[in-house]
């Protein structure tokens, strides 16, 4: 999966928790899920889940912690995909 | 410092499935996981200790500006049904909260006796997100004006780099604490006076 295609998959898995369409409008690598999507942050935890369902694999504590924004997560799905 | 949250339960039943498959798991520690699964109502539960640690994670990011995601690390403790502590990386807050069929609100603090503060809480006429963003930034103005007898003209919130609202009295920064939050139907803000 190219790069494009995981930001077009997160794009998905994000839509249902946005609260903000222009930021959602205009995603990219430096979006930030709370401040620019205006994710309620119970909701993060359902994208992380989502995350984990989609690509099939475990977002460990450590990792989740840093997943605020769209390039990390897509850093943490891309590093979990090469371990597997 | 002061941090709050509130969450609107029927918002809140509509945005989130707490028995998700691993939900509980991510975002509670298994002391917390007790309290909820022997509660005679889990639900309620699970929003009074998401507000507990959500509100001290605010006040925790006005001392030490670092955001994370790492709710475990977060651990709650029930003093009594509305009464608790949150510790976050050896910082202990306390809390306080207000629960009814509608809401549930919280107000967290990082001193136990330093309670000198001001909270109001109420509700939306049916608005979009970034109406009641306004508003809920318009009344906490209004509240700072009156406590600190200055137009409110005068003053501004700008979020700083982490997304923590601050107080502006002209260009300068000033050094009240206070947190602002709203869910759904309604909205909240409590500063340090």
């Amino acid at each position: 999966m190219n790069k494009e295609d995981l930001i077009n998959t997160l794009k998905k898995i994000v839509k249902p928790y946005i609260q903000d369409e222009e930021g959602f409008e205009n995603l990219s690598e430096n979006t930030d899920f709370i401040k620019d999507l205006k994710i309620n942050s119970a909701n993060l935890v359902d994208v992380i889940l989502d995350v984990e369902d989609e690509f099939d694999i475990i977002v460990d504590n450590e990792s989740m912690e840093k997943m605020l924004t769209v390039k990390a997560a897509l850093e943490i799905i891309e590093t979990k995909l090469s371990e597997k | 410092m002061i941090g709050n949250d509130l969450v609107d339960l029927k918002l809140a039943a509509k945005q989130s499935n707490w028995q998700r498959k691993g939900f509980l798991d991510k975002l509670f520690t298994p002391k917390e996981q007790g309290y909820i699964l022997n509660s005679k109502n889990p639900f309620k539960t699970v929003w009074l200790l998401w507000s507990m640690k959500e509100s001290a994670y605010k006040a925790y990011l006005q001392i030490h500006g670092d955001r994370f995601f790492a709710p475990k690390n977060l651990s709650s403790h029930l003093i009594s049904k509305n009464i608790g502590t949150v510790l976050i990386n050896n910082v202990l807050f306390f809390t306080e909260s207000e629960m009814n069929e509608a809401y549930i609100y919280t107000v967290a603090f990082s001193e136990k006796h330093n309670n000198k503060f001001l909270t109001n809480c109420f509700r939306f006429e049916p608005t979009d997100f970034e109406t009641q963003h306004s508003q809920t930034y318009q009344k906490v103005l209004a509240a700072f004006a009156r406590e600190l007898k200055l137009p409110v003209v005068q003053l501004k919130i700008e979020k700083n780099i982490l997304g923590v609202p601050q107080l502006f009295q002209g260009e300068v920064l000033t050094k009240h604490s206070f947190s602002l939050t709203h869910h759904g139907q309604f909205g909240a803000f409590s500063i340090e006076i």
